[in-house]
């Protein structure tokens, strides 16, 4: 009731279009969470300024990927146990839609531009792409086995999975949509991030427990920094990399810049999604076990919130709505 | 869309669809997840120092004995279940915290014939109850045995959770016994 009375004053008070037309005023603070809940069947949606779950919608076929529109109107949401791709309306928390796919669909990551998503198919080696418009499979590409996370730059011109079963990340051309180079990461690489630059990519290595550090315009290997235990995906915020770490319970931290680990900061029971705000100043922790997303304090590196979850939360890609 | 959509992709996409009835059947595992508990009329010092020792699995009915070394120290320490019948699970730890009176390990190697599930993790912890009682509780995290689509009914996600339930049920009533006999 609280959140609603606040998002309805929000409204009201046209914050976001004041913000969108005020000078140096960047997007507006992350307001919720859309966390898919796969052994829930449902993505609740977490306020994060009440801290309470303001709706709880049904989404079949145990959804864990999940990606946001840049706009913050849509979010598409996989389901490992459905062969299809759920549309959802953040405004009226409904499925408007359910994009059939032809693979079980995991990684899913959005095009900057809103046009198109990405969506990797677990068992065959594919990636397809989907225009959203006419919400039909528009290309596929072949990427390496296994293929998990999906990582889109900033500028929309690069595309990266993470091919865990191949132990490699694919750099593809969005443009042509063609796979340009492989490059070997570690052991089975799950979640992977782009930096804003569209410089350098990041995969969390589940079993060599590393993050690898690769560089995308030489398409190399630039360095590996060690996790904590079955590391899952990695965020960036303030200049460090926050990592989820299953098996650890905790996010291990280290410096962008030097790559030398800084913290390992102790979270819920096995914590799995992960996301930075897009002022940059917390990352949220998604905790698969315990049911709770975690707020951190990027700057500080303190626990600042303990929030409620559905059951067997992921939030497996970009989970933030942004902009009200 | 489609007239946009070049013939190599609608090859693929047509192969595909040939692939579906004998591969991936939109059925990928998902995790699973147990928690078991038991409340034991017993400080949690007490019941802490029943399980406490990572090589003494002898509260677990249907375990004959426990080979391995490394003490208690994580990363380290690798342990045997040798059960009843002959068959084996080997197990090692990854977090050991007596403060906190909890320890969590996986296994490593086990025929899912003898235990039906991969990737399978565990932590056990001692709470305090009211009245000076305890609760211990016992989570497992884990996969079906059997790793892809249509699995068999004996390797499914619904034969997983009974497994693991019907041990951890047995392993905590075996444990409250024990130590309530005990007093």
């Amino acid at each position: 009731m609280k959140a609603e009375a606040a998002a309805a004053m929000r409204a009201a008070l046209g914050v976001a279009a004041l913000c969108a037309a005020a000078l140096g005023c960047t997007r507006a603070e992350a307001a919720e969470a859309f966390i898919t809940d796969q052994s829930g069947d449902e993505v609740s949606v977490l306020d994060l300024t009440s801290q309470s779950i303001v709706a709880r919608i049904p989404v079949s076929g145990k959804p864990a990927g999940i990606a946001m529109a840049p706009d913050g109107k849509t979010a598409y949401v996989t389901s490992t146990e459905g062969q299809y791709v759920s549309v959802i309306d953040t405004a009226s928390r409904k499925v408007i839609s359910k994009i059939a796919m032809p693979d079980t669909p995991l990684g899913i990551a959005a095009d900057p531009a809103g046009r198109f998503i990405y969506v990797a198919g677990f068992y065959k080696p594919l990636l397809y792409k989907i225009d959203v418009s006419t919400r039909a499979i528009v290309a596929a590409v072949e990427v390496g086995a296994s293929p998990s996370g999906v990582a889109v730059a900033l500028d929309g011109a690069m595309i990266v999975s993470a091919d865990r079963d191949d132990n490699q990340i694919s750099i593809i051309d969005a443009k042509t949509f063609t796979r340009k180079s492989t490059v070997k990461a570690g052991t089975h690489p799950f979640g992977v991030t782009i930096d804003a630059q569209g410089a350098r990519a990041y995969t969390a290595n589940v079993e060599s427990n590393d993050v690898s550090v690769i560089d995308l315009k030489s398409a190399q290997l630039f360095a590996t920094v060690p996790t904590g235990k079955r590391p899952y995906a990695v965020a960036l915020a303030k200049g460090k990399g926050f990592v989820t770490d299953q098996y650890g319970g905790t996010v291990s931290v280290f410096d962008l810049e030097t790559l030398k680990p800084l913290k390992r900061i102790s979270v819920g029971e096995y914590p799995e999604g992960i996301e930075t705000s897009a002022d940059g100043k917390s990352v949220y922790v998604v905790n698969w076990f315990s049911n709770e997303v975690w707020a951190i304090n990027a700057d500080t590196l303190a626990v600042t919130a303990k929030m409620p979850a559905g059951d067997g939360p992921r939030a497996f890609g970009t989970f933030l709505r942004e902009s009200l | 869309m489609t007239r946009s959509m070049p013939k190599v992709l609608l090859a693929a996409i047509a192969l595909v669809a040939l692939a579906l009835p004998y591969a991936a059947r939109a059925h990928g595992p998902t995790r699973q997840k147990i928690t078991e508990s038991i409340e034991i009329n017993a400080p949690p010092e007490k019941v802490w120092a029943a399980i406490a020792d990572f090589h003494d699995m002898s509260w677990l009915p249907g375990v004959a004995k426990t080979n391995g070394d490394g003490g208690n120290e994580p990363d380290a320490a690798k342990r045997q279940l040798v059960l009843d019948s002959g068959a084996t699970i080997d197990e090692s730890l990854y977090k050991y915290d007596p403060a906190e009176r909890t320890y969590s390990y996986r296994i490593e190697q086990v025929d899912v014939k003898v235990l039906p599930v991969t990737n399978y993790s565990a932590t056990i912890a001692v709470l305090p109850a009211d009245g000076g009682k305890s609760k211990v509780e016992w989570r497992g995290a884990f996969y079906r045995g059997y790793p892809n689509n249509n699995p068999p009914p004996e390797l499914n996600d619904e034969a997983a959770i009974a497994a693991v339930s019907k041990i951890y049920r047995a392993g905590l009533e075996s444990l409250k016994k024990k130590i309530e006999a005990g007093k």
